[in-house]
């Protein structure tokens, strides 16, 4: 057996180093998470009490029951419409971005890089630029007020996924889709039958991916929703923060209540999220 | 089983011709390899064949029919491909049956045709399986199986065994053997390795540059290669290709021995001959020397490698294990019997008293 060398005492203290500066970089951003959560149990007073104490006692379970039960922020209602606008999304992006995928990544057809490039091109136009047309023309159709605005343009895909999907969509060997054509498949059932089976594990990437983004979505829905029994969580919890701006406690729970899912989610799937990154290039 | 008959076939890539002009009827039953080195467009044909590519000029008949324009489903083709292509989701037994299903045969029906299937490739216990859970060559019989079980007109085969090892490349070589003669199937196979194309074929392509070289039995492409391209191409090690001429007593060398055969006033030929039509001999009855360079001892035989004295090379496969050194000066004899006359053109030139030896 071979002994293990001890590090030089120099490599040791550029450890220690590292380690220090990353648990500070650390606190730096989970500090406003851990004010939140044990602001959440706390009254307002004693979230504003100097000095300022850093673990709730008691711990006031109260504001739960007070959030749960107010009638002028449905949080109940409001977290079923964030589950239902996030789910939603998340798999009509799967559905259409991996059609548009599969047609540039697995099919060759004459202008295919040329459209490639131009749905690259939607990446670098912010929702900014467009909204008011687009808005302008659901208002039109008279569909603000509703999630419609909201969820079908990602029927027709959205670029950022296509991109990241379709370097997946090319890993799938050529030979497979050729078998399948032999065997008698429509290109329809090849997507369906033969490839998406083959990308399952980046779909589920894409799938946690559009899920966090919808979760978080503030701008579209504030621009098409006016109904507070319409909002998603994102929007109501802003606009109960506005209005009831002394309620520190209950806002904090409904703060914490809002980011818990998303969190349980990327504990779950913390190596998915990694190699979703990596393979889009922003590790 | 079908016919396969292709017409000026012709391929383009972009501004790039890939296949240029193919003229070839495969006969019902018959197996017929394409063979070529890489970037010849042998796949690029089969691909076209099978309905995978597209033809821009020219026509593909299967069984009689015109399916230059049809789906690969409608051609009544099945395709082996290198890396077997099996779905590696579903179990062997659905690999088999996806075809069937689609092809709207009724579950009874489809479960008889698998079940028939496997029994003839001995793959009964590898339905329940997942390509994963198989070696290299279960993949490969079970994607054989997929390509039997559609009953199709026509087999494609491209580079099926290129990815076995050595033992298992000869075992399910001959498979393929025994099913064509069981099954009297047409088909047409891809391959680069030359035993493959010699033991399987009953008439060989050779293609080059998307062009046909030759079409002929084994025996016609090894013994009386068309042109140069040919020659060096079938064969291993590679006939050595000697510049020499014909002069009024028949073929002369550079060295200046004459060989006999074909007269001539002095014509550039060149003249080919295969490494086993050398024989080891004295200095004095030699018609080429030289100095060995690389020597292989086989075991029952030995290929030597030459440097002539004008700087050319020559190859000399010989039978039993000949004891030499290297740099050792080697003299060789050729067998004119075995040998053959290429033109200034490359094309063959028929060598009066060659072949005579063939049996």
């Amino acid at each position: 057996m071979s002994k293990q060398r001890k590090p030089s005492a120099g490599a040791r203290i550029g450890m220690l180093t590292y380690h220090a500066l990353m648990l500070a970089i650390s606190a730096v951003f989970l500090l406003p998470f851990y004010w939140m959560t044990i602001s959440a149990f706390k009254t307002n007073a004693e979230i504003f009490s100097d000095p300022v104490t850093w673990l709730p006692d008691p711990i006031r379970w109260e504001n739960m029951t007070s959030l749960l039960t107010r009638e002028d922020f449905p949080f109940v209602q409001q977290f079923v419409n964030s589950v239902f606008y996030a789910g939603t999304v998340a798999v009509l992006v799967c559905l259409s971005c991996s059609l548009a995928a599969y047609s540039f990544g697995c099919l060759r057809w004459r202008g295919r890089n040329l459209v490639f490039g131009l749905t690259v091109c939607a990446l670098l136009m912010p929702t900014i630029v467009t909204f008011l047309p687009i808005y302008l023309a659901w208002s039109k159709i008279g569909l603000t007020g509703t999630y419609w605005p909201l969820i079908t343009p990602f029927l027709f895909g959205d670029a950022f996924f296509i991109f990241m999907l379709r370097q997946f969509f090319m890993g799938v060997p050529r030979e497979l889709l050729d078998a399948a054509r032999l065997d008698g498949a429509s290109e329809f059932r090849i997507w369906w039958q033969i490839v998406m089976p083959q990308v399952r594990t980046p779909l589920i990437i894409v799938g946690l991916f559009a899920t966090v983004y919808t979760w978080n979505e503030f701008f579209l829905p504030l621009i098409y929703l006016q109904d507070r029994q319409a909002f998603p969580l994102s929007l109501g919890l802003f606009t109960f923060q506005s209005q009831r701006a002394v309620e520190w406690s209950v806002s904090m729970m409904g703060a914490l209540l809002t980011a818990l899912p998303m969190v349980a989610l990327f504990l779950f799937t913390q190596r998915l999220f990694q190699r979703g990154l990596s393979s889009i290039g922003l590790k | 089983m079908g016919t396969v008959q292709l017409s000026n076939v012709r391929k383009f890539y972009g501004a790039l011709e890939v296949i240029k002009g193919i003229d070839l009827t495969v006969e019902a039953g018959e197996l017929v390899v394409f063979v070529g080195p890489s970037g010849c467009g042998k796949s690029t044909l089969l691909r076209m064949i099978a309905g995978l590519e597209d033809v821009d000029y020219g026509r593909v008949e299967i069984a009689g029919k015109d399916v230059t324009d049809a789906p690969p489903a409608q051609r009544g083709v099945a395709m082996v491909f290198q890396n077997y292509a099996l779905y590696p989701h579903m179990t062997a037994y659905d690999n088999l049956a996806y075809g069937l299903r689609r092809a709207g045969l009724r579950r009874d029906a489809v479960d008889q045709r698998v079940q028939e299937t496997a029994a003839l490739l001995q793959i009964s216990e590898l339905l329940p399986r997942k390509p994963k859970a198989m070696s290299g060559g279960q993949r490969q019989r079970v994607a054989i199986g997929r390509a039997i079980v559609r009953k199709p007109e026509v087999f494609l085969f491209d580079e099926p065994l290129s990815n076995l090892d050595a033992a298992l490349r000869v075992e399910m070589r001959s498979q393929i053997a025994r099913l064509h003669q069981e099954l009297a199937a047409t088909m047409i196979f891809v391959t680069h390795d030359q035993v493959e194309a010699m033991t399987l074929a009953d008439r060989i392509v050779v293609l080059n540059a998307g062009r046909v070289e030759q079409i002929g039995t084994p025996r016609e492409v090894y013994h009386s290669p068309a042109n140069l391209f040919v020659a060096g191409f079938i064969g291993s090690p590679a006939m050595n290709l000697l510049p020499a001429t014909l002069g009024p007593s028949g073929v002369a060398l550079v060295s200046g021995h004459v060989l006999g055969g074909q007269k001539g006033e002095g014509e550039a030929v060149t003249l080919g001959v295969r490494p086993d039509r050398l024989t080891l001999t004295s200095a004095e009855s030699a018609h080429l020397s030289g100095e060995a360079k690389l020597i292989e001892h086989l075991g029952d035989e030995t290929i030597l490698h030459l440097r002539l004295a004008d700087g050319g090379a020559l190859t000399m496969k010989l039978h039993g294990d000949i004891l030499l050194k290297i740099g050792a000066r080697v003299h060789a004899r050729i067998d004119l019997a075995g040998a053959c006359l290429f033109g200034a053109n490359g094309r063959a030139l028929r060598l009066e008293g060659a072949h005579e030896t063939k049996a």
